[in-house]
């Protein structure tokens, strides 16, 4: 057994001129919640099309489970749940007659059908027409069709896509629930950074159709520069007494900011500014949020 | 093919929810208002073959057309709406399995239209005071059989078209636009073997050989029809299991 769940090598895809996506290499482990990132446009939904064999890549191959998803695409398929940009459902049916419908394909028991009701806790409208559920009770039960199967892996565009904050939280629990509840590696699409930091263990972050991150959520917390702001009584003069001393600063109507430095050299600006008479009110260290760090990484991608 | 049967069974549940399969009902019901309507001024004669003529040319002629139409669309409707392609074919499923479980439910309802459609002409006949045993049996059943099987190239065409335009009202228009034609592109010795919505109009109205407008043997007929179904059939397949979902 490999150890990769997901793996491709120089996928692309090109439409016309354009290439949708182009050289994706994707690693995604045993295990992983794995979070694929990037703004809308930038070639998720592609990917995970040619990842669930729905279009075909114009290059490169794809591996899941270390098998060729070209060449084994049904016996993949079986053990893989997914939900691509907006549920689907059949809305003259009611919860349960959706599930049954899928259940029938996949040929699984019938009582598995109760168990993913109660995993998204949707036995209690299991019987009515699907066209009445809200929002989150669509989403929930496309997930409870990706799970019906009793996947090993599940693919999930873009899951949260307009809910409320809390159906948000409770699609969020879930996913986070697959691994250690079901043994289940995740793949989850996002264009919001927040929202995959709070579940993914590893992300990869597309721009324009390319890789542009792709590692632990630690390692890309690591690459987050840290800096020093200096909350002062006034900010624009406090500016130039540390230029007039040869120290680099900006500076915002309440405070200083400075590239990171040792404690010593705080020290040192800290007194330098009181001599010269500015009221220090507070000293912080800031981390640059992931959110900047994601704005700064597609950035670069555009840039290029 | 139990993988087939499992697609099959869950398209069938789909349909069976949905009401539209009751539309088969519909055909027979008013082709039977007409057929009682009619009024036989000579009911001497064996009338059976004329409450055929009377009740299949509008059955034949419109309805059983836009029927073709409307299940053909209808059963590609709900994979239209939202994404439904992308996560019934991201099962393990086949595509040409899913593609002929849809074309056999067309045709599965047309064939149970063709049966009732024979019902309602005994039940006319009867109401009528017809002669019950004179009915032609045979030549009924293989009216209604040779009808049914006029329809496969036209749902061959219909589904081709319904998977491939995203859309369930666009075939339908399509597909009525080209039915109102019937009358008089059926009358046609040079088009109307060869035009999918007349066939069906062509292989039930035939009464017998020397029945007049129609001087086309029945063999080359069933020919043409049997040779466009298998195109329409195989170019339709073909496009789906290329397709890009």
């Amino acid at each position: 057994m490999s150890e990769y769940i997901i793996q491709t090598q120089g996928l692309t895809k090109q439409y016309g001129a354009r290439k949708a996506v182009n050289q994706v290499t994707l690693n995604i482990r045993r295990g992983d919640i794995y979070g694929f990132l990037g703004p809308n446009g930038a070639g998720k939904t592609t990917t995970i099309r040619m990842l669930l064999g729905l279009i075909r890549p114009s290059q490169g191959r794809i591996h899941i489970f270390g098998k060729d998803l070209h060449k084994h695409r049904m016996s993949i398929l079986k053990k893989v749940g997914s939900l691509v940009e907006y549920p689907s459902y059949y809305g003259h049916l009611t919860g349960y007659e959706n599930l049954e419908a899928i259940r029938r394909i996949l040929d699984v028991p019938k009582s598995r059908i109760d168990e993913v009701l109660s995993i998204v806790r949707l036995t209690q409208d299991a019987k009515r027409p699907v066209k009445g559920y809200s929002l989150g009770m669509k989403q929930r039960l496309g997930i409870a069709c990706a799970l019906l199967g009793q996947p090993e892996l599940l693919i999930l565009d873009e899951p949260t896509n307009g809910l409320d904050p809390s159906g948000i939280l409770e699609i969020r629990e879930l996913i986070k629930s697959m691994p250690q509840q079901h043994g289940i590696t995740v793949l989850v699409s996002s264009h919001l950074l927040s929202e995959v930091e709070q579940m993914a263990n590893r992300v990869g972050i597309i721009q324009h159709g390319e890789m542009v991150f792709q590692d632990t959520i630690d390692s890309l917390h690591n690459r987050a520069q840290h800096r020093i702001q200096i909350a002062v009584s006034n900010p624009e003069q406090a500016f130039r007494t540390l230029a007039s001393s040869g120290c680099s600063a900006e500076f915002n109507e309440e405070s200083l900011v400075l590239d990171y430095m040792p404690d010593n050299k705080v020290a040192a600006i800290v007194e330098l500014l009181v001599r010269n008479n500015h009221s220090v009110y507070r000293v912080e260290e800031k981390r640059q949020s992931l959110e900047e760090m994601f704005l700064a990484l597609t950035r670069e991608g555009s840039r290029q | 093919m139990k993988s087939f049967m499992n697609v099959f069974h869950s398209e069938g549940m789909k349909l069976r929810k949905s009401n539209i399969w009751l539309l088969i009902f519909v055909s027979p019901l008013l082709a039977s208002l007409l057929g009682l309507l009619e009024v036989n001024r000579d009911a001497e004669l064996n009338a059976w073959p004329l409450l055929w003529t009377i009740m299949a040319s509008i059955h034949a002629l419109l309805f059983l057309p836009l029927l073709t139409g409307v299940f053909s669309a209808f059963v590609c409707r709900y994979e239209h709406n939202g994404g439904g392609w992308k996560q019934l074919l991201a099962l393990p499923v086949s595509r040409s399995g899913l593609y002929m479980a849809k074309f056999l439910h067309v045709v599965l309802l047309l064939a149970l239209a063709q049966l009732l459609f024979t019902a309602g002409i005994i039940a006319v006949g009867f109401l009528k005071g017809y002669e019950m045993n004179i009915v032609p049996w045979d030549e009924f059943a293989r009216r209604a059989c040779s009808g049914w099987f006029a329809t496969l190239p036209l749902a061959a065409l219909q589904l081709f078209v319904s998977t491939a335009w995203a859309s369930f009202a666009a075939p339908l228009a399509i597909n009525v636009m080209l039915t109102l034609p019937n009358m008089l592109v059926v009358n046609s010795e040079k088009y109307g073997p060869w035009y999918p919505w007349s066939q069906p109009a062509r292989s039930m109205l035939l009464i017998s050989d020397d029945y007049g407008a129609f001087n086309m043997p029945m063999e080359t007929l069933l020919f043409i029809i049997a040779g466009s179904f298998i195109v329409f059939l195989s170019a339709g397949l073909m496009y789906f299991s290329r397709k890009e979902i």
